[in-house]
């Protein structure tokens, strides 16, 4: 165990030198001239998956990282970020942006779009912090991405005749919900079901679990609820023969994941911004919707650790 | 503060089922629940041993293990079985999420300090008097009701009180899994960065535990028989009179 574990580490040291050497050229810097940084994620499984793997890679080019996974849910980890508590974290561009400009009492970031391209998402997200005065920068994202999804049973769908979020509309008193607890504060959530879709909130039936859980799908296994609001990446989804609803009316932003790090901590990088994305980006380059999945399997069901499976993807790189 | 009071003084804290007075009666229903749940299995063993000083060593490692085991694990652990069990005993699957695993895992909670509290109790009556009661003609079964227990009434309602604490402030993380009770305002106020609602529930659950705990002890003091308390009494006299 433990020398497969320091097996992994050692790979991944490689691999993230090579992918540095590869893609910065100057990335490479002596251990001592780069400052300590300050990693953080949500609570769920890939978003300290992500995490996991800056923090392996900014390792390997000689920063000290302290790690500060799984802190809860964005409201929490945004808190933390704006604070100053922790320098980097993953971040959905999607819900990112929508946590600042949905519903915003600020009519500059009530201006600014949640879309359906990623790209975008990024753009804005970097506009959205810029005017709300959080000293950040958003890096490049993921090539693959992962969105909320309303999900259900196969015998659900088909007793109810419901394959879009809009048919669950009409039904909408005769399903338990599963929904985290964030969602009765958050304009995608709450927001989308209620003033997009119509639905009375909250729902008759309701069971607040975490996010992106394995007690969600396990609620909706068990037939516990009827409906889960999961991440459409994890494997539970496809293993099971569930039906994700359409999201026919667009509410649902496209998520996918880029680093965003705080600039009084880039200021003290030697090589700044550029120095950390020449590590970063190739990682956010190789992670597509497949490798979030089929990660999220390693994780999720075959129970494998975070280190090890961010370990062995950073090493895989290499090759 | 401010958003404390806010949470105290805003009237939908108040009604409904997310109101204060429901989710209060959430939390105690499940408390007092599983301490009775525990009681009905740890009291009997707990005399048996303390009476007849048989299975002592099944007694403490039972109490150990149990002392062992994370609350939330279990509760983790318990979620996919009782929802697989749903169907097969047909009750509702939403029992299987919301109540079964946090119940039982306060049952497994409040287990150790009934037990303990039950042989210690009855196993610290002086020897003397069970055996003179021997020798008066009591049968095994009056003297542990009329003698052994009577004078471990205090130390059994020490073992409740113990265990009645730990289970109001353990059963907060059932929100995790859904479960209601004063739990709900500190995960949802987490959850939502709501820290009027945070800090509302934190202060909820500490009245009510100290609350709890004020009330047992003073009926801890009153169970205690009169002459027992005397001599007690007289013996902390006696300890202070010899301090210099």
């Amino acid at each position: 165990m433990r020398n497969s574990r320091r097996l992994a580490l050692g790979a991944s040291l490689l691999a993230s030198l090579a992918i540095a050497g590869v893609a910065g050229g100057g990335a490479l810097v002596s251990a001592q001239d780069q400052p300590t940084v300050r990693i953080g994620s949500d609570g769920f499984y890939e978003s300290q998956l992500m995490a996991e793997m800056y923090a392996q890679a900014l390792e390997a080019n000689g920063f000290e990282v302290e790690r500060q996974l799984g802190i809860g849910a964005r409201p929490a980890r945004v808190e933390a970020f704006e604070s100053g508590q922790i320098d980097l974290t993953p971040e959905y561009v999607g819900s990112g942006l929508g946590f600042y400009v949905v519903g915003s009492e600020d009519e500059e970031l009530a201006a600014i779009e949640v879309s359906g391209d990623g790209e975008t998402n990024r753009v804005n997200l970097q506009a959205a912090l810029d005017v709300a005065g959080v000293g950040a920068t958003v890096l490049a994202i993921t090539a693959g991405e992962d969105t909320n999804a309303a999900v259900v049973r196969a015998d659900t769908a088909e007793e109810l005749g419901v394959s879009s979020i809009s048919d669950l509309a009409g039904v909408a008193d005769q399903v338990t919900f599963g929904l985290p607890p964030e969602c009765e504060v958050n304009a995608l959530c709450r927001g989308a079901l209620e003033d997009g879709y119509g639905i009375a909130w909250p729902p008759a039936q309701l069971e607040l679990l975490p996010p992106c859980g394995a007690e969600m799908a396990g609620a909706l296994e068990g037939n516990a609820i009827d409906v889960a609001w999961l991440c459409s990446t994890q494997p539970v989804i496809a293993q099971n023969g569930w039906v994700v609803l359409e999201d026919d009316l667009d509410t649902q932003p496209a998520e996918n994941l880029a680093p965003i790090v705080r600039n009084d901590f880039l200021e003290g990088v030697d090589g700044g911004a550029d120095a950390i994305a020449a590590i970063l980006d190739p990682i956010s380059a190789a992670v597509t919707t497949d490798v979030l999945t089929e990660l999220g399997v390693r994780i999720a069901v075959d129970q494998e650790s975070i280190d090890d499976v961010a370990g062995e993807f950073l090493a895989s790189l290499e090759s | 503060m401010e958003q404390l009071l806010e949470f105290f003084t805003d009237p939908a804290s108040w009604s409904g089922d997310t109101g204060i007075p429901n989710r209060l009666i959430e939390h105690l229903a499940i408390a007092f629940l599983a301490v009775l749940t525990a009681s009905a299995i740890a009291l009997p063993l707990g005399f048996y041993i303390g009476h007849t000083g048989r299975l002592q060593m099944l007694g403490i490692n039972i109490a150990n293990i149990g002392r062992a085991v994370p609350s939330y694990a279990m509760m983790v652990m318990l979620l996919p079985v009782m929802l697989g069990l749903a169907p097969v005993l047909g009750y509702d699957p939403r029992l299987g999420l919301r109540f079964l695993p946090i119940f039982l895992a306060m049952v497994l909670l409040a287990i150790p300090p009934i037990l303990v509290a039950a042989y210690a109790g009855i196993q610290e009556v002086d020897r003397d008097l069970t055996e003179s009661s021997r020798g008066m003609g009591l049968t095994e079964r009056q003297i542990l009701t009329g003698v052994e227990l009577p004078l471990a009434l205090p130390v059994l309602v020490g073992g409740f009180r113990v265990a009645l604490l730990q289970v109001i402030a353990t059963a907060t993380i059932g929100a995790y899994l859904a479960g209601g009770g004063l739990g709900r305002y500190i995960i949802d106020g987490i959850a939502r960065r709501d820290d009027g609602m945070l800090y509302g529930g934190v202060v909820l659950v500490a009245v009510l535990a100290i609350g709890t705990d004020v009330l047992l002890s003073w009926l801890q003091r009153r169970l205690t028989p009169r002459g027992v308390r005397i001599a007690t009494e007289l013996e902390t006299e006696r300890a202070g009179a010899a301090a210099p």
